[in-house]
This record gives C-alpha cells, sequence and structure tokens, in this order.
C-alpha cells in the first residue's frame, strides 16, 4: 500500500496527508470522496468497502487498517 | 445461470424519449450542498441533461406513441404482433396488467399473448430473453418487446443521489425468428438479499402510501426523502457492480467461445458515467467500445438505458452492417443478466422524441 497516502491526498485535495488526521476535518470530506475512496479500494486493493464502514473509520490510518484487515 | 438461443434475431429497435429536457445546473440550487460539491459530483457522474416526462404521462403513453409511429412508417403491422412482452416497474395501474392496455388502447388481435414482467436496469436482457422462449411456439413469428419507466416521478426533489441520474424513456424491440443457424448466448442471475439495495419502501401492500409516507426525511448524507420516493444505497450497488458483471461477462465469453477483443462494442446499463468507467477499467475494455454517454445526454431510464444507448451511438452503424454485441444490464432485485449476440442488417434502428 505504497501509494495509499498519496492516493487519499489526491482524493481529499491536498497535498500530503497524516495518518492521524481525521476523515472529517477534511474541507473536501463528503458523500464523493467515500464514494471515491470505495472506487479506489476496489480497483487497487481488490477491497469493497461500504459508505458506513469508511465513515467509521475515523481516521487516514483508521483507513489503512480497514483496508489492510479485509484484503 | 446460462441460456441459450438458437435461430433469433433482432429486426428492429426504436428509443422513445420524452421531449421535455431539464439541466442539473438549473436544479443544483435545489439539493442540500454548495454549488462547488455539486459541480464536483457533476463531472464525474456525468450529470448533464435528462429528458423527463410531463405530469400525467405514463409508461403506456410513451409506448403507444412509439408504436404509432412503426405502423404510420410501415415498420410494423398490428396483425403482425403476436406477442407482447412490456418491461416496467412503473406501471400505469397495479391491476390490470399495462401491456393489456396497451393491447385494447392500440386494437390490437385477442390471439395474442402480452405479459408484463417487473424488472429494473437488467430488464433489456430479461425482456429479449422472455422473447425468444415465447418464439420457440409455432403460433408466434413476431414478439414486440417494450420498455418503459417513468421514474422521475419516483425520485425526491431534494435527493441528489438519485434524481440528477434520472430519467424516462420507452423502447420497442422487435424480435423474430431466424433462418440463419445463429446462436444467442445469455445468462441470467438473482439475489434477493439485496432486495433492500435499490427499493421504493412505500405504495405497494406491504407499506401502502399515507400522509406520513409521503414526509421527506432528511438522511446523514444530507439528502432528503420520503418513504414513497426510490431509495438506492449507491454504495452498496457500486460494490454489487464491480463484483458480479466482470465474472458474469468473462463467463459468457468462453461459454460462447470468444475473446474479449471479438466484442465490437459492450451496451451496457447506463447507471452513471462514474461506475462505467470503473467497469471498463476493471475489464480491461477500452471507452470507446463501453459508451458511457446516455446519463449525460438523457438520463438513466432503468431497463431502456440500454436500447437508449445503442440507438444513440450505433444506430446508424446497426442499419448498414452487422456487429457483435454484448448486453448487459444490472441493478434493483439485485439482478444481473447478459446477453451476447449478433446484431446488424436493421429495419429500423433511431430515436424518436415524444411530445407532451
Amino acid at each position: 500500500m505504497d501509494n495509499f497516502q498519496s492516493s487519499i491526498a489526491e482524493i481529499l485535495e491536498v497535498d500530503s496527508v497524516e495518518l492521524t488526521d481525521e476523515l472529517e476535518s477534511f474541507d473536501a470530506w463528503d458523500s464523493l470522496a467515500v464514494l471515491s475512496i470505495i472506487a479506489l479500494s476496489d480497483s487497487e486493493y481488490n477491497v469493497p468497502l461500504s459508505a458506513q464502514e469508511i465513515n467509521d473509520s475515523k481516521t487516514i490510518e483508521g483507513l489503512k487498517s480497514l483496508i489492510q484487515g479485509k484484503k | 445461470m446460462n441460456l441459450k438461443f438458437h435461430k433469433k434475431k433482432i429486426t428492429g429497435i426504436l428509443t422513445v424519449l420524452p421531449e421535455n429536457e431539464v439541466n442539473f445546473d438549473d436544479e443544483i440550487d435545489n439539493y442540500d450542498f454548495s454549488r462547488g460539491q455539486s459541480m464536483k459530483l457533476k463531472l464525474i457522474m456525468g450529470y448533464g441533461k435528462r429528458r423527463v416526462v410531463k405530469e400525467g404521462t405514463t409508461a403506456s403513453d410513451l409506448c403507444i406513441f412509439g408504436l404509432n409511429y412503426l405502423f404510420d412508417n410501415n415498420f410494423l403491422k398490428k396483425d403482425e404482433i403476436d406477442a407482447i412482452i412490456l418491461v416496467t416497474q412503473s406501471p400505469d395501474h397495479f391491476v390490470p396488467a399495462t401491456s393489456h392496455i396497451i393491447q385494447g388502447k392500440l386494437d390490437l388481435k385477442q390471439d395474442m399473448v402480452c405479459l408484463d414482467i417487473n424488472q429494473a436496469c437488467s430488464g433489456y436482457p430479461i425482456g429479449l430473453n422472455q422473447a425468444f422462449m415465447l418464439l420457440d411456439q409455432e403460433e408466434i413469428n413476431k414478439v414486440v418487446v417494450l420498455n418503459a419507466d417513468t421514474m422521475s416521478y419516483k425520485v425526491s426533489h431534494k435527493d441528489r443521489g438519485s434524481r440528477p441520474l434520472t430519467g424516462d424513456a420507452a423502447s420497442i424491440t422487435i424480435v423474430e425468428n431466424d433462418s440463419s443457424d445463429s446462436v444467442i448466448y445469455g445468462s441470467v442471475y438473482v439475489d434477493g438479499k439485496g432486495a433492500d439495495a435499490l427499493i421504493i419502501p412505500a405504495g405497494g401492500f406491504r407499506i401502502p402510501s399515507t400522509a406520513k409516507t409521503a414526509k421527506l426525511e432528511t438522511d446523514e448524507s444530507g439528502n432528503s426523502r420520503a418513504l414513497d420516493h426510490l431509495v438506492m444505497k449507491g454504495d452498496d450497488v457500486f460494490n454489487f457492480v464491480q463484483k458480479e458483471v466482470p465474472p458474469m461477462v468473462d463467463n459468457l465469453l468462453v461459454k460462447a467461445d470468444k475473446h474479449k477483443d471479438d466484442i465490437d462494442y459492450y451496451m451496457f446499463h447506463q447507471p452513471n458515467k462514474f461506475m462505467l468507467k470503473k467497469l471498463a477499467d476493471k475489464m480491461g475494455i477500452p471507452y470507446d467500445k463501453m459508451p458511457n454517454n446516455v446519463v449525460e445526454n438523457f438520463g438513466n431510464a432503468s431497463g431502456v438505458s440500454i436500447p437508449t444507448a445503442i440507438t444513440h451511438n450505433i444506430g446508424d452503424k446497426l442499419m448498414e452492417g452487422t456487429l457483435l454485441l454484448f448486453l448487459a444490464g444490472f441493478g434493483a432485485g439485485l439482478s444481473w443478466a447478459s446477453l451476447l449476440m449478433k446484431m446488424g442488417n436493421l429495419d429500423f434502428c433511431n430515436t424518436i422524441e415524444f411530445k407532451n
């Protein structure tokens, strides 16, 4: 998952993200960002995610471990 | 389940679009989102123009208009129609079947089969399957498959997830026996455990419509809708499509002994641009072989989206020559179905406008 943080940064329209960042703290955090993450997880990691799971993961780190846990 | 049909062919496809057009840009202020957010969504999902009927127009109106066009232009004769299959989730009434209303209003013969099928986005291949089977009857030589939906009535004006992509339309497909030794490959799948992924909760017998079911409630992402409205779990539908459609395609290609590259066009149901691009990426199919422009130009009219994609994008090619097509529908039910068939030298393959 080398490109994970840069891919997430792109979706959230920022230059970079830290693992401790809270998802809801980003201006671009909305249902479209959630959908983009679902698509990213499916195409890059072959992991299906629900909107609920993504919202529950709270932080960038939580999101990363969610995907790793389902791989 | 795999299906196979021998000596059947499509001889014409007509799409009927309401002339009334709505633009997403004009509706942005209806939704409880910033303009910037909505413009971003527009770009990715392919929101643009969509065709919707005016109050009072129903599925049978669109079908009757299209059938009269075919009668007037000598593409079809009334007494040739041995069966009508209407695939719709927006019937005129619960009782009787809308196909019977059409038969009556057009004064068609009594010696025929009329059948309504309740299927949504996979309704094009499923309606054709039924037509192919009916044609095995000795007295059935010509089947008219009607796909029609007017779901614009059932999407909340404050639901940015569903309303901007929903259109209304009808299509007419003529199916006949083929004297050449052609084979059509098909497949159908269902998963009723996903029934609530795309559902209109109220209005049937389980939850009848009342003043309470008409009351708008706002969900966590900011969209408001009532129990009388269509509700779609977008994430569940996306994951379902990405999981089930690619293996369905691979399986049918194997059954038909074809390679991905042999297919001239993948004419898929048109949920939105985003989902179709992701599907094409996953399957390694070039975008120009899998058109995704129906939502931005006309809106997604459920089972009518495949014939709309065909008449809009390759209508002329199908009049002049023959193409190998892969058709796939997927949606409410859950339901997913496909057909791999040669199609061409059609008598007609065009789009007309319903005036209202």
